[in-house]
């Protein structure tokens, strides 16, 4: 039986070619149509001009290359899998692939199946024009297009500065460039900051792109609604100078076509879910695979790596990849070895990763932008006043009946989407503050039976 | 402004709406679309608002269209194909 990766992005591609390289047979399994996952998303190799668009697409490529070059890898992409489930010792995968509904067995699983940004509602969002970070990023250097030509950047963490030098260089006038949070709170985590001296390299670099193309950042400001125009498509937004808890002191507003808005990152662990591994709440409030000192997880011989362990970035994502595949390989009865070096670099990434956390808080006054009319969930159109109506006259006192008895989170993107401001908009609606909703009440937003939507006529077809 | 890519010349055709669009093979059909300065690509069920592009990456499901008469594609994932007929989703899954 072949050791499965789940994922093709810096921490599944590390973990499939140390896991190879030990010796093992590997299988990965990734959705998207070209390997390099959400950091090394990449053109089509017929085009050219995209390194200007990475810091280091070159050490990606190589390393896509190595796996797809090495003789025991074996690769899916465009494959999706909507159920898996986990039973003496071996992982059953449900995948679509090519049309096709298949079974993978497994006795040694990797997951690396990475993250999306995180967005919060707010009066407008559902506008088109109003994209995340990551989607504008994604065409940038996956589609080589720009979304838009006068442009917004909002929200908060560091994801912010690339892709506001990525639309500034490819010729989008970056109007405005917001961090929520205050500049000052990057000196509480210093000493971790100056330990990961390529970061603040990192940094530089986008600051003397926006020098060039004349951006300025500006901080405690945010986007507070979207404005459309008779087609219903996005001319406008308001701009909040916002108080350390995110409440709203002045609104002014700017025409713009293109608003791309995130608030760092939130894992996608609706597989892990789905096998029952044992989860934990991070500092930022989001849900994380719980992983031991190799990267196992709860289950023996199921392995997580990357932004599922807890959201780090690409390095971290790698370190933890190069650990999982040689843990899995020494599971899988091949000879490895783990060294201490591996473990430094993993380790000294994660606090780097935690002090970000610090640096880029989530405030609960987001709440306080929303209007009755505000859709919560995008999928079921659900408007803000239901999902309390839900809360206030129904009686639901948890996310999940609030669920059930509004709609919020019950369509295609299963609460991808919704379901971590709906914890919190409720937790709100009953008095209950943030820090003290339960680690379960968060951990079950990710709880999907079915993975991703699959048609019956598929079902019915498989093989 | 410098040019940063070297973009093939389209060299495929699909229709959206009805509407003739020249695409690069390797192109999703989203960004094909979004190319020609349109930027709706369903209408919701319940409201008839208008969603367009929004993740990007295959999460959030806004961006669903209609391909050769199968609806609830994502156009940020689908690769477009010489040929292709895509139309704009109106309301839920069931509508063809």
């Amino acid at each position: 039986m072949k050791i499965v990766v789940v994922g093709g992005g810096p921490a599944g591609l590390s973990a499939a070619l140390n896991a190879a390289l030990s010796g093992a047979s590997v299988l990965i399994i990734d959705s998207n149509a070209n390997l390099g996952g959400q950091y090394w998303r990449h053109l089509p190799a017929s085009w050219s001009g995209q390194s200007e668009l990475h810091l280091d697409l070159d050490s990606g490529l190589l390393l896509i290359s190595s796996v797809i070059s090495h003789p025991k890898i074996e690769i899916w992409n465009d494959a999706q899998i909507w159920n898996a489930t986990h039973e003496n010792g071996v992982t059953t995968l449900r995948v679509i692939t090519s049309g096709v509904e298949k079974t993978v067995l497994s006795k040694t699983l990797i997951l690396a199946t990475g993250a999306y940004d995180r967005s919060l509602p707010f009066p407008g969002w559902d506008i088109p024009g109003v994209m995340t970070p990551g989607g504008a990023q994604s065409l940038l250097k996956g589609q080589g297009i720009a979304a838009g030509k006068k442009v917004v950047v909002a929200g908060t963490g560091p994801f912010l500065l690339p892709v506001a030098a990525g639309l500034a260089q490819f010729g989008c006038d970056v109007i405005e460039l917001l961090e929520a949070n205050s500049p000052l709170r990057w000196f509480k985590s210093l000493p971790t900051l100056i330990s990961n001296l390529s970061k603040i390299g990192e940094a530089s670099h986008y600051l003397s792109k926006f020098k060039k193309f004349g951006v300025k950042p500006k901080f405690k400001q945010t986007v507070v609604a979207a404005h459309a125009d008779t087609n219903g498509v996005l001319v406008a937004v308001s701009i909040a100078n916002i108080d350390s808890n995110f409440n709203i002191k002045k609104i002014r507003k700017v025409n713009c076509d293109l608003a791309a808005i995130g608030w760092g990152f939130t894992a996608d662990t609706s597989l892990a879910g789905a096998l029952s591994l044992k989860q934990i709440v991070t500092k930022d409030e989001g849900v994380a695979v719980w992983v031991d000192e190799n990267q196992q997880s709860s289950i023996k011989g199921i392995f997580a790596a990357g932004e599922i362990t807890g959201i780090g970035g690409s390095e971290l994502s790698i370190a933890e990849g190069v650990i999982a595949g040689l843990a899995a390989a020494e599971f899988a009865g091949f000879k490895t070895k783990i060294s201490n070096d591996h473990k430094k670099v993993r380790n000294r990434k994660r606090k780097f990763a935690s002090a970000l956390i610090n640096s880029y808080p989530v405030k609960s006054g987001w709440q306080n932008w929303l209007s009755e009319e505000t859709i919560i969930c995008r999928c079921e159109e659900v408007k803000y006043s239901k999902l309390k109506f839900a809360v206030t006259e129904l009686g639901a006192t948890d996310s999940r009946t609030a669920k059930l008895l509004s709609r919020c989170g019950m369509g295609m993107c299963q609460g991808r989407i919704c379901g971590r401001s709906v914890v919190d908009l409720v937790a709100n609606e009953i008095g209950i503050s943030p820090s003290d909703i339960s680690d379960k009440e968060r951990i079950s937003v990710g709880n999907r039976p079915i993975i991703t939507p699959i048609s019956i006529e598929l079902l019915a077809n498989g093989e | 402004m410098a040019t940063l890519l070297a973009k093939p010349s389209a060299s495929i055709t699909f229709t959206f709406n009805g509407e003739l669009i020249s695409a690069v093979p390797g192109q999703s059909v989203g960004a094909a679309i979004l190319e020609t300065g349109a930027r709706t690509l369903r209408v919701t069920r319940f409201e008839n608002k208008p969603r367009g592009m929004f993740c990007g990456i295959g999460v959030c499901f806004d961006c669903l269209v209609v391909i050769d008469g199968v609806p609830n594609q994502r156009a940020c994932l689908i690769e477009v194909r010489d040929g292709m007929k895509v139309n704009t989703q109106v309301g839920g899954a069931w509508s063809k």
